[in-house]
Formats: C-alpha cells, structure tokens, sequence
C-alpha cells in the first residue's frame, strides 16, 4: 500500500549518506574562523603590548606634571591642551550639532530629513586631514597657528556625528510619549524640549563624549593648526597650543630616547582616555538598554 | 435637537470664552478654568467628518452628537476608523504627516477647527488617554500627573500640589502611591500606569475626555477598576471611548455608536443610540450581526 516507514530507531541511530564529510568540513569551518578572529585581535593586543612595556619606564611623575622645556621634561601642555581643544570642541558644536539633531527627528519635512541625512554622511566621510587642509588654507592665515583654527577643524569633523547621534537617540524615544505630551495641550517645541529631548537626554550626551573622544585622538588638523608648542598654555586660544597627538607625532620621530620613550608614554595615556571613555558609554548604554 | 440647542445656549458661554481667548493670557487661565467650570455643557457634535491619512480616507461622512456629561462608546471591527476619529475630535489626527479632516467638529457651539482656535487650545479642553498606558518614563508619579500644568504654565507651584492630589484622588490612585510620589511613573503596574495617565489628563482641567481602548493593555482585574472610574468621570467630563469589548461598551456606556467599514475600507457610521437599545434591539442588521459575534 505505502512504502515501508524506516523505525524510529534506525533514524537516528544510523548515518546518512554525506554526514560524516558534513561533519569534517563543520570542525574545519570553525578552525578557520577560530583562527581568522585571533588574527583579527593579534594587532591590538601586540599593540597595547607593545604601548605598555615601551612606555612604562617612563611614567614618573615630571612626565606628568613638568613641561617639554623644564629639566626634567613631561608633557603636561599637551595634555592640558588636548583637554582644553577637545573640550571647547565640544562646548562649541555640541549646541549645534544637538539642535540640528533635534531639528531633524522632531521638526523637519520627510524631504528636508532625507536631505539633511545625506549631507551628514557626506560630513562623516570628510577625512580629516582635509578638515585640516581647509583650516590650514582658509583659517590659519586670518587666526594664525591657533587653538581657534584647531578647534574650528576639530568642530567640523565632530558637528556630524552629534547631529547623528542626537537624530538617532531621539528616533527611539516612543511617538507614544510625544502624543501624551501633545494630547495634554503642550505646545510642540515644548514637547520636543522637555518630554523628547528629556527622555533622550542619556544617549544625546553619550553622543557628546564619543565626539570628544573622537576630538581627543585627531592628529592631522592639529599638526596644521594648533601646531604644538612646549609652552604652557591655558586657555589663550588665539596663539598654538600643544596636544597629545602632536606629540606622540613629533617625539617618535626625534633623536633622542627619552624623546621616543615619552611618545610611547603620551600614547598610553590618549589610549587609556579613549578607552575609559568608551568602556563608560559601553556601560551606560547597556543600563539604559536594561533600566 | 435645535431646541436643546437653545435651551442651553447660556451655559456654552464659559467653554466658548475659553477656547477662543485662554491662549492669550496664560496666567488668567487657572482662574478661568475655576469659574468657568460650572456652567458650560461640553456638547460634542461631529457634522460630516472625514478623515483622511494622504489620499486614502479612513473615515467616511460621521455625523454624531455627543451628549454632555455621558459616555459615549464608538465600537465597530478592527480598522473602521474609531480611534482615527476620536483623534480628530482632539485635533491630533493632523499632527500625522499627510493627515487631514475635513466636517466640522463643534464643543458647546465652537468648531474646533475654526481658524481662531489654536489647536494646542482645542487638546487642553479635549483630554485623550491611549491605548497603551504612556507615562512619562523620565518624570516621577507626581510629575507626571503635574506636568501637563508645568509645561503649559500659569499654575503656581503651590497650586500644583493641591492638584496632584486631588487628581490622583479622582483617578482612584492616591491611596496606592500616596507614600511614593516621587518614584518613578514607569514603576507602577500597567493599570496603576493607566490611572496615572488619567489623573495626568484630568489634571490639566479638560471638558471632554477621550478614550482609545484603554483596557486593551490591561487584565480584567485592572480593566474592571478603569471601568469603575470612567463610570465616575462621567459625573463631571463629556467621555468618548473607543472600544473592542462588547461587554465594556454595555457597562460603560449610555450610548453607543456603531461603526463599520465600506468596499474602499472607509469607516463610517451605521448607527447610534443609547447603549441598552443598541444591544438589545439594534435596528440596522449590520450592528445585530456585530453584537452577536457573527462577524467583526
């Protein structure tokens, strides 16, 4: 009547035609990936390897705290100056960059949106060194060598990722929220300030931090604006000013030890900003995932 | 109807004064709301209301009188354009890009949509509470009920309180988060959460309270509470609820609209009476078939 049904049993018990060569090339499949990621980290763990062990002799306390010039020289101008050119970077694009962002998720046409994304994307990719170029040509010669063209080079490259993140944090807040907002008589750019901004606040300033990191670790426009000094310098943006990476830059290629030792030194440190940095965002983001 | 309409014309004064003037003095407007609470009726009549999302229309020609005080429940199948329709009363509808009413909809003799009312005036008489409860997840329970009076202003601080209480006390909440006001809205349960959003909408003072399925989200024990207080609202507010349940309709309501929807899935309206009536001896057959489970 029909064709005989195999036993349950038999089933499971007995191979397939093919399984055990499905089976060889399954375990040599995961060789592979399995060797391709260790491939994958190899550079980085050499890397930080390699930062801590060249810098470690270095990390005493005058690399802190004294300036290139003093007798015992350290960096402390450049990391003053890092701080001072990333954090006013910030301070600057950072209103901008927020209220476009919310200009875009919360006021703007389904046209002018589309528009707007494409010309941030089109900012994104701007590489940096030509933000330096464009302030080195045009703003250097008006400003001088300044912490005011480093930071308008700087604001160029951080503007876009603030107007994205600040876009994409406040796509995520519910439109169930902004009608309850509405629906209780709020006026619209009410809502969007205190009942989607508010809500969104968490991400929008985790945008902030990821620019300033971004900031942080510039190299190219600053060699071309703020241009390094060993002078100490706090809050005169008007004449150069020294930062980590220019630095790190300098010293790697001077023919000196100590000169070498304290670039590896200065490397550490940008990299144990950045990474705290990110570790912490890491770490808020996911609470606020949970919460 | 026409004489109805006369009798009390005296009474629409007070909500008429308001929709057309309260905007312009925002600090006169607590006071304003105190006296003009009395007298006005919170009449609600649709003529001829269409709604449409870009070119498809979703609702077809309502013409629908609301009486004052009352529930009014609007049922009908999934996608017969009850809950796009309540969102015209209160003016959200056109928030939604491409979305447009046309008819006229009239509170004590004002069209909502005339071009001196401000829509954001229309939304503090007419209240709304979603489907889903909304609480502000940024604001504590306080807050939450307080902050439409904080981000429309004109209401003192002091006055804040008073109104925080007495609101969660009309949302029949107080007792429950008396002693944890300042926790926050998110951490009540989803019908405390409902209540929340009540107390949040009666807070601001509203003549009309919209409803859109408010216990879709909720048990039967937190439905059966909703229930209780929109019985209770009924006292004082003009409530519009859209629903699914039958049987919320029959306990809630005095009358009941019943909606459907044509070939070109545009919702309309097949009849309306009072509730009793509509259930037990509907006149048209499309509503007997609805209420008797045999489609929809």
């Amino acid at each position: 009547m029909s064709t005989p049904v195999a036993s349950i049993a038999k089933l499971l018990t007995q191979p397939t035609s093919g399984e055990r060569a499905r089976q060889r090339i399954n375990w040599g499949m995961r060789v592979i990936v399995g060797v391709a990621a260790f491939l994958a980290i190899l550079p980085l763990i050499a890397l930080i390897l390699f930062v801590i062990l060249k810098a470690a002799p270095y990390l005493v306390p005058t690399f802190f705290f004294n300036n290139p010039l003093d007798k015992e020289p350290g960096v402390l101008n450049a990391i003053v100056g890092s701080l001072q050119l990333s954090g006013l970077t910030v301070l600057i694009s950072g209103p901008i960059g927020i209220a476009g962002g919310v200009y875009l998720s919360e006021f703007a046409s389904p046209r002018v949106v589309a528009i707007g994304e494409t010309v941030i994307d089109v900012m994104l990719g701007v590489p940096s060194i030509v933000a330096g170029v464009f302030a080195y040509l045009i703003l250097v010669p008006v400003l001088g060598f300044s912490g005011w063209a480093a930071v308008a080079a700087l604001s160029i490259l951080t503007l876009p990722i603030m107007m994205r993140s600040t876009q994409e944090v406040l796509r995520l807040v519910p439109q169930a929220i902004r009608e309850a907002s509405l629906a209780l008589g709020v006026p619209v750019w009410k809502t969007a300030l205190f009942v989607s901004v508010r809500t969104a606040l968490p991400g929008i300033l985790t945008g902030v931090i990821l620019a300033f990191s971004r900031a942080l670790g510039e190299t190219a426009p600053l060699l071309m604006t703020a241009r390094g000094t060993n002078a100490e310098n706090w809050l005169d943006f008007s004449t150069t000013m020294n930062a980590m990476p220019i630095v790190i830059y300098q010293y790697s290629n001077a023919a000196s030890d100590l000169l070498i030792g304290q670039a590896w030194a200065t490397a550490l440190i940008l990299m144990v900003i950045a990474l705290t940095i990110n570790v912490l965002v890491r770490g808020r983001t996911v609470n606020s995932r949970t919460a | 109807m026409a004489t109805e309409k006369r009798d009390t014309e005296n009474a629409t004064t007070g909500a008429k004064d308001e929709l057309a003037q309260a905007a312009a003095r925002p600090a006169a407007q607590a006071a304003q709301r105190a006296s003009a609470s009395e007298g006005d009726s919170g009449r609600l009549t649709l003529d001829n209301v269409s709604a449409r999302y870009g070119a498809f229309r979703a609702v077809k020609d309502v013409t629908l009188a609301v009486r004052p005080k009352s529930v009014t429940a609007l049922i009908g199948p999934s996608g017969c354009g009850k809950s796009t329709l309540i969102r015209t009363i209160n003016r959200m509808h056109e928030t939604l890009p491409g979305a447009t009413v046309s008819g006229s909809i009239s509170l004590d003799g004002v069209d909502l949509y005339s071009s001196d009312v401000d829509p954001v005036r229309a939304r503090r008489v007419v209240g709304m509470v979603f489907q889903k409860p909304n609480p502000f997840p940024t604001m504590s329970i306080s807050e939450n009920v307080s902050s439409g009076l904080r981000l429309t202003g004109g209401t003192s601080k002091s006055e804040i309180a008073g109104i925080v209480e007495d609101s969660l006390r009309r949302a029949a909440l107080w007792d429950e988060v008396k002693d944890k006001l300042n926790q926050p809205g998110t951490s009540l349960s989803g019908g405390q959460q409902q209540r929340l959003c009540i107390a949040r909408t009666i807070a601001v003072k509203p003549r009309v309270v919209l409803m859109d399925e408010p216990c879709s989200a909720l048990d039967p024990v937190a439905t059966l509470k909703i229930e209780e207080l929109i019985r209770d609202l009924a006292t004082e507010y003009t409530i519009v609820i859209v629903t699914h349940n039958m049987q919320q309709a029959s306990r809630v309501s005095d009358e009941t609209a019943f909606f459907s929807m044509d070939d070109d899935r545009a919702g309309y309206l097949v009849e309306t009476g009072p509730t009793a009536e509509m259930f037990t001896n509907p006149k048209q057959a499309l509503t007997e078939g609805y209420i008797q489970g045999r489609f929809g």
